[in-house]
């Protein structure tokens, strides 16, 4: 099954390395955003499966972001890709509804593997 | 397929069907036996009915009879009436009960109806049948007086005639009937006995199979829990970590491993709320931060090993209070890992680890890393520095940490330590931060700051004790060890940099140069060694033209090089094979250069690309020789070795040829060098090169007496 994603960073290197990694990785890329309100309005015109969120960025910051896609799609698979300043909010962004939390800066293999544990074993 | 995977337990339940199937059986069986007995029982009493129906019947006509004879008036006012009546409904009483023996049917018994069932038994049908045909005839002749019209006279007569004939058999053939049926039920109840007895003995016996089944698997079972419990006790007592189950409310487990304890530094843990055992040995935040994560793995559909780099306990620093007063500071690890029943999170699986000792060696480590890049750093300003800056340099710091070791040592000793001798150190410390940032050492104007800031604080204390400056000797004792490093990492550049220097640069190959005589010489000179060794040698040289020279010079030169080519055709180079072997040419190179060295000296370089010096060899070699004793050789350094191979008698060789082996030849070199006041360098690596560089004055005799350097770059 080729999951649909959608990235949602404010760096653009990021973001290219994200899609870069995922899409070798058996995954559409669907969306990017650069801030939360982007990707509410990225979600309702292409409805991905699975979402890479940023926790800090404009206008509207990842754990709102994830509040508002949660509610727009309750299973939705969200994987956190933030540094790790403080635990804390990243806690408060999985109470929210994410599923996983990658640490910043992160590698090739530990984003995939993070993705493989998100989606289930049978994933890439 | 359908698998009902009873497992341990099918015996039991095999047993236990079996145990329903006999009591139902057995319950079956009575109840119809039972059934049939009433049903007998029924039968029994309507064959003694007819007995007496008969009786009565035969009465009842010899009544009427006599009636008739006599003349009596019942009543109701008509002669005989009532017996007539009672005639016809005993006969058609006797004729529904036989019917119903016959064909089966209901009959009035007692206060109510009895169902019965046609007989089967052979024995009663015949004495039916027999009863039948006697009833017959009497039937018939009731029957008519039965179809006489109400006032009219019957005539018993036939009916009498009948009935008195056989009365007597009708008798017999309804006792026989009844005995029949009496022993039927007897029969009937001694079955329903056996039947009761069997089946309750089998239920019996399969119960007591239950009973011994039953009990064996829960022995076996019992057996398994506590050998389970056992080995769960072993685990808990012998891990190193300290392990519990966390249920929702946060509460510990009653199970806990033994160095849980011991770890946490908390006794009685079982039951208690582990949230208010973590409050008091963390911070308020990493203990909100705990809470919050503990909450998240019980109540969140989150995957756990997704969100292990958010634990705020992966590495908490714990401080505990020692027997002797101590406190001691501890790190601990403690991790969560869900635990599932039906698909739900039930509890955490807690593991504390103490990771003190992983911490500090993790520390030491960064500390090491950081020494060796400052010693880098350093070795870099050090090679870009100028050296009489910085042997200026180190020697004021040596002195003015001597002053400050001074003014500490004496105004402690006496009337303290006064704001002004701390500004003097100060001064002292603040000059040398200063030339040390000129030079970039950074390292040291870092600790020359650190130090300052020491000094800082002590100038704010107006009531200071001489313990309070135990800091700053710490740290002044710190410095010196700085100093020291610079100084050795100084000597390894000065090391370095001879070697590096060991090769001067050559100019462009000149044919002309390299076809004159006196190459020509060395050329076959090694050639004809190398033969003898069953060696390859290829010479070349560059630089000077030996004929520019003054003779004697050239000569010294010349004998030179000729000495260093005997040396290394028979030690430096290698065996074609082994040559190869080690990924070399088979011919061994030998370059020789000898150039204009400035300042009045001549430089001869000669090198080869064979084995290089061994410095064990000349170990073993000078214990051999006994130039050195065993203890003095064994202590010997890699430049004392090395140098050892310019003293006579000592030769890397076991066996002597017209080559090697008297441990003659280099001493020469070293006379001749001495004599004639230039030095000699080595520079040499096992395996791969040995390298001499000769200076020699060009105007004669020099001044200074002979120098001799080695240089080893590897042993």
């Amino acid at each position: 099954m080729i999951f649909k994603l959608m990235i949602v960073d404010d760096s653009n290197i990021i973001r290219g390395k994200i899609s870069r990694t995922l899409t070798q990785h058996n995954m559409e890329i669907v969306a990017t955003a650069s801030n939360g309100e982007d990707a509410v309005k990225q979600f309702a015109a292409n409805q991905p499966d699975v979402v890479t969120m940023d926790l800090t960025m404009p206008r509207m910051d990842g754990l709102e972001c994830i509040r508002k896609l949660r509610h727009m799609k309750p299973d939705l698979r969200i994987l956190v890709v933030s540094a790790l300043a403080d635990k804390s909010t990243a806690i408060q962004a999985l109470k929210e509804g994410a599923q996983g939390f990658l640490c910043k800066p992160f590698s090739e293999d530990d984003l995939t593997d993070a993705m493989d544990e998100l989606l289930g074993e049978s994933h890439g | 397929m359908f698998k009902l995977g009873l497992g341990k337990y099918r015996t039991i339940i095999v047993l236990i069907t079996l145990f329903l199937v006999f009591d139902v059986g057995v319950l079956a069986m009575t109840f119809l036996i039972s059934k049939q007995i009433a049903s007998d029982a029924v039968s029994l009493n309507l064959a003694g009915q007819q007995r007496t129906l008969v009786q009565q019947l035969t009465k009842t006509a010899l009544l009427l009879e006599q009636d008739a004879t006599q003349g009596i008036i019942d009543s109701s006012g008509q002669s005989s009436f009532s017996e007539l009546k009672e005639l016809i409904g005993t006969a058609d009483q006797f004729n529904s009960t036989l019917d119903a023996f016959h064909q089966g049917g209901r009959m009035v018994e007692g206060r109510g109806k009895v169902a019965l069932t046609p007989q089967d038994d052979e024995q009663a049908a015949e004495q039916f049948k027999l009863l039948e045909e006697m009833w017959v005839p009497i039937n018939v002749e009731l029957q008519k007086i039965k179809q006489l019209k109400s006032d009219t006279k019957p005539d018993l007569g036939p009916l009498l005639q009948v009935l008195v004939a056989d009365n007597l058999n009708l008798l017999t053939v309804s006792n026989m009937l009844t005995s029949r049926m009496e022993s039927l039920s007897a029969t009937k109840a001694t079955n329903l006995r056996i039947v009761q007895v069997a089946g309750i003995s089998l239920a019996l016996v399969n119960f007591g199979f239950i009973l011994y089944f039953f009990l064996r698997q829960l022995r076996t079972s019992d057996r398994a829990v506590e050998r389970a419990q056992k080995e769960t006790e072993d685990i808990l007592r012998t891990t190193q970590e300290g392990l519990f189950l966390l249920d929702t409310e946060f509460r510990v487990g009653l199970q806990t491993s033994q160095a849980l304890s011991k770890i946490l530094g908390i006794s009685d843990l079982a039951g208690r709320d582990f949230l208010a055992l973590l409050k008091p040995i963390v911070t308020p935040k990493t203990f909100e931060t705990a809470k919050e994560y503990i909450e998240l793995l019980l109540r969140h559909d989150v995957k756990e090993k997704l969100v292990a780099s958010l634990n705020p306990l992966d590495c908490i620093e714990v401080s505990a209070a020692q027997p002797n007063g101590a406190i001691e500071s501890r790190f601990l690890n403690i991790r969560f890992n869900r635990v599932f029943d039906a698909g739900k999170v039930t509890h955490l699986l807690v593991t504390a680890t103490d990771i003190t000792r992983r911490v500090r060696l993790e520390r030491e480590l960064k500390e090491s890393e950081r020494k060796v890049q400052d010693q880098m750093g350093m070795m870099v300003h050090i090679l870009q520095a100028d050296p009489s800056l910085l042997q200026e340099f180190l020697r004021n710091a040596i002195k003015g940490l001597d002053q400050i070791n001074e003014e500490l040592r004496t105004g402690t000793a006496t009337a303290g330590m006064s704001a002004k001798r701390i500004d003097m150190l100060f001064r002292i410390s603040h000059r040398l931060k200063g030339d040390a940032n000129a030079l970039k050492l950074e390292a040291i104007a870092q600790s020359l700051h650190a130090f300052e800031n020491l000094l800082d604080g002590l100038r704010a204390n107006p009531s200071l004790r001489n313990e309070d400056f135990l800091p700053v000797t710490v740290r002044v004792k710190g410095l010196y060890a700085e100093i020291h490093a610079i100084q050795d990492a100084l000597t390894r550049v000065a090391q370095v940099r001879g070697v590096v220097t060991v090769e001067p640069p050559k100019p462009a190959q000149d044919p002309a140069i390299a076809a004159l005589p006196f190459v020509h010489q060395w050329r076959n000179f090694a050639q004809e060694i190398a033969q003898r060794h069953k060696k390859a040698a290829e010479l070349s040289y560059q630089g000077l033209d030996l004929a520019t020279l003054a003779l004697p010079l050239r000569e010294a030169i010349n004998s030179i090089v000729n000495q260093f080519i005997r040396n290394a055709m028979t030690h430096g180079v290698e065996s074609p094979v082994e040559r190869k072997q080690r990924g070399k040419p088979e011919a061994g190179r030998i370059s020789v250069y000898v150039s204009d060295a400035g300042d009045g000296y001549l430089e001869l370089s000669f090198r080869d690309d064979g084995a290089g010096i061994d410095p064990e060899k000349i170990r073993e070699a000078a214990v051999r020789t006994g130039r050195l004793d065993a203890t003095a050789a064994g202590l010997a350094d890699m430049r004392k070795l090395i140098s050892m191979i310019f003293e006579p008698g000592v030769s890397t060789r076991e066996t002597v040829d017209e080559d090697a082996g008297r441990g003659v030849g280099l001493d020469t070199v070293k006379d001749m060098v001495a004599r004639m006041g230039g030095r000699v360098r080595i520079g040499t690596t096992v395996g791969e090169y040995c390298h001499f560089r000769v200076q020699l004055p060009l105007g004669g005799v020099a001044a200074n007496a002979s120098i001799m350097d080695t240089n080893q770059e590897a042993a």
